[in-house]
């Protein structure tokens, strides 16, 4: 390894200067750290504290010697741990009188379609705490029933009585006129706790998904503020907090809409894993990521994150655009069972940590990850990276234990057909997000990231057509290196419900929003800004939308979309657009590439591994000391910090001058 | 991934793969529909399945959306093979209940997939219900006599031949509907689903082998997986306790008399097999209630799926389950009776009464009623904002039936239908409507030790003269409760006509369940959906209040 190289993945021991920036991740598990300094890039893995995930931030960051100059970009679960764990604020909602249920009816549909017992979604905000008020709005914003003052202080009254934490205020067609909330806004003001409007977090038509998204917002704020609040403490830097469209924005901004976070952490790996592509030159990329329980997908198009409007987390509907990033129960702990029939099935249930797979030695059911050590693709004894001994034993034992069940051969014959239809399921997930959703994967590179992404992507790329796998370093890191060169980003939408030939109403609709955005960044940076105007487009009459790119020929650029997703389009139908948005972004943090570097030219050791076609004896590489020529055929293995890839026969694995291992797929 | 490998009885894991293979190809040909289709009724309310079927027409796998397509949909395959010989590019449409359909909204393709010479190998079918098919009434479930007022009538015919449109088939689909654009977008996103449906199928066939062996290896899977699933069901059919036990409950009417029409079941359960019988019910109405065979060889393979619980679905699952509907009974409904509630209304009642039986065999296990009525409302006419026709159809969600440990959930869809709601500012911007509320009625819910889901009341306003037409039931007598449980509140209608002074005046009787009317603009519709039935003996004093189903109190 050459001295360049060594220095710049060397752990910290004190780092002169202090780093630039730090992009932060904090996991269930792990807190990731990747800063970026002078002296070029550290890595820092600590354990999560999960009941104050500050400390474990503050911690790394002394580590890391973050100082006043530091900028933290900080993806973060708190928000989304707020709403598993129902911790959030006590909400008091006012809305239109007459639909005080509407949150509680939602869309009316089951989750569960065959269930005797089926249940609805609890509202967040019970009945007791849900306020009419007496107004109404049309859908062009007529004053059907104006409000009165006699009807803003009763309501007043009703909300003061209710001790509120914090204030939803969502009314019917607010989209099309804020004045009915605004007033009431305002009145309530004087109680002094935070209050989120529907329509200035999320002016778009759809009352359910915007009144949910709107209590949501309501729903997490105290807790969010209070987390910032203690990080603030913690630290001199200045925090960013990673949004769920991958970008980043200020601490104080984050606190307000703390809705928009509730994706952070994927949406800085696929941030991430976009720039892994576009590095090794692809356009289109499917992304996957497989963690402990669960798998992430994805699809990047032209280097755009997917995005997705009107999508749920935990049930509740999020009527902001979010990345568009499908999870599946596959992961290294779902628990492989026979199945009535006497099928082989594998997850979605998940051993977890706790007594986690056979291997961890607790007397957990057999797992994917039982399954991959049996196969000799993940090694036994300590993994890397972390304290965990495997026990290959206990993994063989579990795998005969359910190769009995099944009437099978034997482990080995067990373990085959447990990795085999873990990685069916997988790749029906980036079916999912490519295929279902119009994009064709051949010819796309597959990003594979996470502990076992590498494990799976070559199988998994190979049915699907995909070119080539893309493996990064620090695949164990990847969304806190995600965080890190994600730029900062606002964006604002408003239902606007006009007819696209009237392109006053339009520029007018867009320049406000424009005007919005450009005012929450500072001044100085508002030059540099990258601003993109979008609008969500449909034929009169129609029941959904398109996202164009707004334009003098958005007529044009319509019927072209609307060609490419439903194979037709008719130019003589009026074109009506219904919501208007305005995106703008500030570029986030390059990593240079290095040029070139030294490394290994023998494989740390070997090892027998089942690969599809029988046992084979295959070379283990350490993946930290490769050099920048390194070229290898499968079988091999290739170990990192808590990753692991699997270079199959007849696949070739090369190393980009970006660090990411290519690896393709030679003629058989 | 499929590998012919080395032959055994049933392999575990190449079948494992073979049926996820199955399924994501159904499911996606389901999202292609969903997401290429136009009208809110496909793309919101998700009114829609898709299915893979063998060369004989059975069941190989399904995303089914809507659980009345569940099991109904091996008719149209069944009635399509009337047409064979087929060649590639071949797609049948039918909607005919007398002929593979179920009421005519829903319109279903069926495709002959060609894997090489010779006979098609599989066929791939999607079901779509479209918001109108002509007829008496928009949104085409009149309240009808015969079949000839409910809309066009579609025998199995072909759509698209060799791969090529027949244009005068289409056109004169289109000339019979009321939204002619939205009807051909939403078909050609069906052929659409279709497309992918074969692409995909025949990608697995090539996964499976080269040439005649994949296409064998295929075949061979999907007979295979109905292997498992007659085996799993018969296995949990071994569980129940074995005898005869019966039930009975009535619709309310058939919207042409009072008479209350009755659906009698007795199941038999033996070993490793079921008989479901309906001898004992009302012969069929003159009014739309009357369900055709399919209908009600669906509710009932509802009703099992969801007392058996975690069972792979496909042909094989149905073996062990006998289903006896005499003809010309209102669950066999004969030409040329009118049909189009039998699908939304009767297959809930069924559904009720097949879980009523189920539920003296498993005092344990079995909820009490639920809603038992999908509050089918359809408006329709010419919206003065626009001068454009629309048609307009939505279901109320009502409460769930308790169960033994548990409250019923409310506002929430139950059983046969699982189709959304319209949300009220999409409605108000695409129709002439005003939506004037949405609250769920509380303490509708029967009471009992474990108490009913709530229904929904919802209350409309014409901004239009329009044709309504409500189709509901369970306005006499509330959806029952069980293990001394009392029964859930009834549902009702209101309507207010505005009187001559312009205002709208109060109608002090309810509305009938079901009824047809053109009302004046102005004219406010109440529609107020069932609660569930409760479980378990009330407690005669107050004890502890338990925690609701559906939120804390």
């Amino acid at each position: 390894m050459s001295r360049s190289r060594r220095r710049q993945t060397r752990k910290p021991a004190a780092v002169s200067a202090g780093p630039r920036v730090i992009g932060v991740d904090s996991g269930g598990t792990f807190t990731d750290f990747v800063a970026l300094g002078p002296t070029g890039i550290h890595v820092l893995k600590l354990p999560s504290t999960p009941r104050a995930p500050d400390r474990a931030v503050v911690a790394g960051l002394g580590r890391l010697g973050a100082a006043r100059g530091t900028l933290v970009r900080h993806g973060s679960t708190v928000a989304t741990n707020t709403l598993l764990e129902r911790t959030g604020a006590r909400v008091v909602l006012l809305t239109t009188r007459g639909f005080e249920d509407l949150l509680e009816i939602g869309r009316q549909d089951r989750a569960a379609l065959y269930a005797l017992a089926p249940r609805g979604l609890e509202p967040l905000v019970p009945r007791r705490r849900r306020i009419g008020v007496e107004e109404r709005l049309g859908p062009r914003g007529e004053r059907w029933l104006p409000l009165t003052g006699a009807a803003v202080r009763r309501a007043f009254r009703a909300v003061s009585g209710r001790r509120p934490q914090a204030i939803a205020i969502g009314l019917l067609h607010a989209y099309a006129d804020p004045a009915h909330e605004r007033r009431l806004g305002r009145a309530l003001s004087r109680l002094g706790v935070p209050i989120t409007l529907s329509s200035h977090l999320c002016p778009e038509i759809r009352e359910y998904e915007r009144l949910s998204t709107t209590v949501l917002n309501a729903y997490l704020g105290p807790r969010v503020c209070g987390y910032l609040a203690g990080l603030a403490r913690g630290t001199a830097a200045r925090v960013e907090v990673v949004l769920s469209h991958g970008g980043t924005a200020t601490a104080s901004e984050a606190a307000r809409e703390p809705v928009r976070q509730l994706l952070s952490g994927p949406a800085a790996g696929l941030a991430a894993a976009r720039d892994v592509a576009a590095a090794c030159g692809y356009e289109r990329a499917l992304t996957l990521d497989v963690g402990g329980t669960s798998t992430d997908c994805a699809y990047v198009d032209q280097g755009l994150l997917p995005r997705r409007r009107a999508r749920t987390v935990a049930g509740f509907p999020v009527l902001l655009p979010l990345l568009d990033v499908h999870t599946v129960g596959a992961g290294g702990g779902s628990i492989a069972t026979c199945a009535s029939g006497g099928l082989l099935e594998v997850g979605p249930q998940s051993a977890g940590a706790d007594p986690g797979p056979a291997c961890y030695g607790r007397g957990g059911p057999p797992t994917l990850t039982d399954a991959l050590l049996v196969l000799g693709r993940l090694s036994a004894g300590r993994l890397k990276g972390s304290a965990l001994l495997l026990d290959h034993r206990a993994a063989e034992r579990a795998m005969l234990l359910l190769a009995d069940r099944l009437e099978l051969a034997g482990p080995v014959a067990a373990a085959l057909g447990v990795a085999q239809l873990a990685e069916a399921h997988i790749e029906a997930a980036l079916r999912k997000v490519s295929v279902e959703r119009g994009h064709d994967p051949r010819g796309a590179a597959l990003v594979a990231f996470g502990g076992a992404g590498g494990l799976h992507a070559c199988p998994v790329a190979e049915a699907l057509g995909c070119e080539a796998v893309l493996a990064p370093r620090h695949a164990g890191l990847l969304s806190a290196l995600g965080a890190l060169t994600g730029g900062a980003r606002r964006e604002a939408s408003r239902s606007v419900l006009l007819d696209a030939r009237e392109r006053d109403a339009l520029e007018r609709g867009l320049a406000a929003l424009e005007r919005r955005v450009r005012g929450s960044f500072p001044s100085d940076r508002r030059p540099r800004l990258r601003i993109e105007r979008w609008a969500e487009v449909r034929y009169a009459g129609q029941s959904h939308e398109l996202s164009v790119r707004y334009g003098s020929d958005l007529a044009a650029r319509f019927h072209r979309a609307h060609a490419r997703s439903f194979g037709f389009f008719e130019s003589r139908r009026a074109i009506e657009v219904v919501t208007l948005e305005v995106r703008a972004s500030l570029p986030g943090e390059r990593i240079a590439p290095a040029r070139a570097w030294e490394g290994a030219t023998r494989p740390a050791g070997r090892a027998r591994v089942r690969g599809s076609s029988g046992w084979v004896s295959a070379p283990v590489w350490e993946r930290e000391g490769l050099s920048s020529r390194f070229a290898t055929r499968g079988p091999a293995l290739i170990l990192e910090a808590g990753s692991t890839l699997w270079v199959p026969k007849r696949w070739r694995a090369r190393m980009h001058p970006s660090g990411t291992l290519v690896l393709t797929r030679g003629r058989s | 991934m499929i590998g012919p490998g080395r032959r055994r009885a049933l392999d575990p894991v190449r079948l494992a793969l073979e049926r996820s293979l199955f399924e994501s190809c159904a499911e996606e040909m389901g999202v292609t529909l969903m997401r290429t289709a136009h009208s809110p009724n496909i793309k919101e309310r998700l009114d829609h399945s898709c299915a893979i079927f063998d060369r004989r027409g059975r069941l190989v796998a399904q995303a089914a959306h809507i659980p009345v397509h569940l099991g109904s949909m091996p008719r149209a395959v069944e009635a399509s093979l009337a047409l064979a010989p087929f060649a590639p590019g071949d797609v049948v449409l039918l909607n005919d209940p007398y002929a593979g359909g179920t009421h005519l909204p829903d319109l279903t393709m069926v495709t002959p997939v060609f894997l090489g010479p010779g006979a098609p190998e599989f066929f791939v079918a999607n079901r779509a219900h479209h918001a109108d098919v002509g007829g008496a009434a928009p949104g085409s479930m009149p309240l009808a006599r015969e079949i000839y007022e409910e809309g066009l009538r579609v025998p199995p015919l072909r759509l698209v031949r060799g791969g090529r449109l027949e244009e005068d088939v289409l056109r004169l689909l289109l000339a019979n509907v009321r939204t002619p654009e939205e009807r051909e977008a939403d078909l050609k996103a069906g052929l659409g689903a279709q497309a992918i449906g074969v692409e995909r199928l025949r990608e697995l066939a090539r996964r499976a082998g080269a040439g005649d062996r994949g296409r064998a290896a295929l075949r061979r899977a999907a007979e295979d997986l109905m292997q498992v699933a007659e085996r799993s069901v018969r296995a949990a059919l071994r569980a129940l306790p074995r005898g005869q036990f019966r039930h009975h409950d009535v619709l309310d009417d058939d919207g042409m008399s009072d008479q209350p029409i009755e659906i009698a079941v007795t199941l038999t359960v033996g070993e490793g097999r079921a008989r479901v019988d309906f001898t004992g019910s009302s012969p069929q109405t003159s009014g739309p209630v009357n369900a055709v065979e399919a209908v009600s060889r669906a509710a009932t393979w509802y009703a099992v799926r969801c007392v058996l619980g975690e069972i792979p679905i496909n042909h094989g699952t149905f073996r062990p389950i006998e289903v006896v509907a005499p003809p010309g009974t209102v669950v066999h409904a004969l030409p040329p009776a009118a049909v189009g509630a039998g699908n939304v209304e009767t297959s809930q009642r069924i559904v009720d009464v097949v879980l009523g039986a189920f539920a003296k065999a498993l005092p344990d296990r079995i909820p009490a009623a639920s809603s038992g009525t999908m509050n089918n409302l359809l408006i329709g006419g010419v919206d003065p904002r626009t001068g454009r026709p629309f048609s307009y159809y939505e279901t109320l969600a009502g409460g769930h039936g308790a169960g033994p440990g548990w409250h019923g959930a409310s506002a929430l869809q139950a059983h046969m239908t699982n189709t959304r709601n319209t949300p009220v500012e999409a409605l108000e911007h695409a129709y002439p409507l005003r939506v004037v509320g949405t609250q769920i009625r509380r303490g509708s819910g029967g009471r009992g030790r474990f108490r009913g889901g709530d229904g929904i009341e919802r209350t409309l306003e014409l901004r239009a003269r329009a044709r309504v037409t409500v189709i509901a039931d369970r306005r006499r007598r509330g959806p029952y409760g069980l293990s001394g449980g009392r029964a859930g509140a009834r549902g009702f209608t209101r309507v207010e006509q505005p009187g001559p002074s312009g205002a709208a005046e109060r109608s002090r009787a309810p509305w009938p369940g079901k009824f047809q009317a053109d009302l004046a603009a102005g004219s406010v519709l109440t529609l107020a959906s069932p609660g569930g039935g409760g479980f378990g003996r009330p407690a005669r004093r107050r004890g502890r209040r338990v925690r609701s189903g559906r939120r804390a109190p």
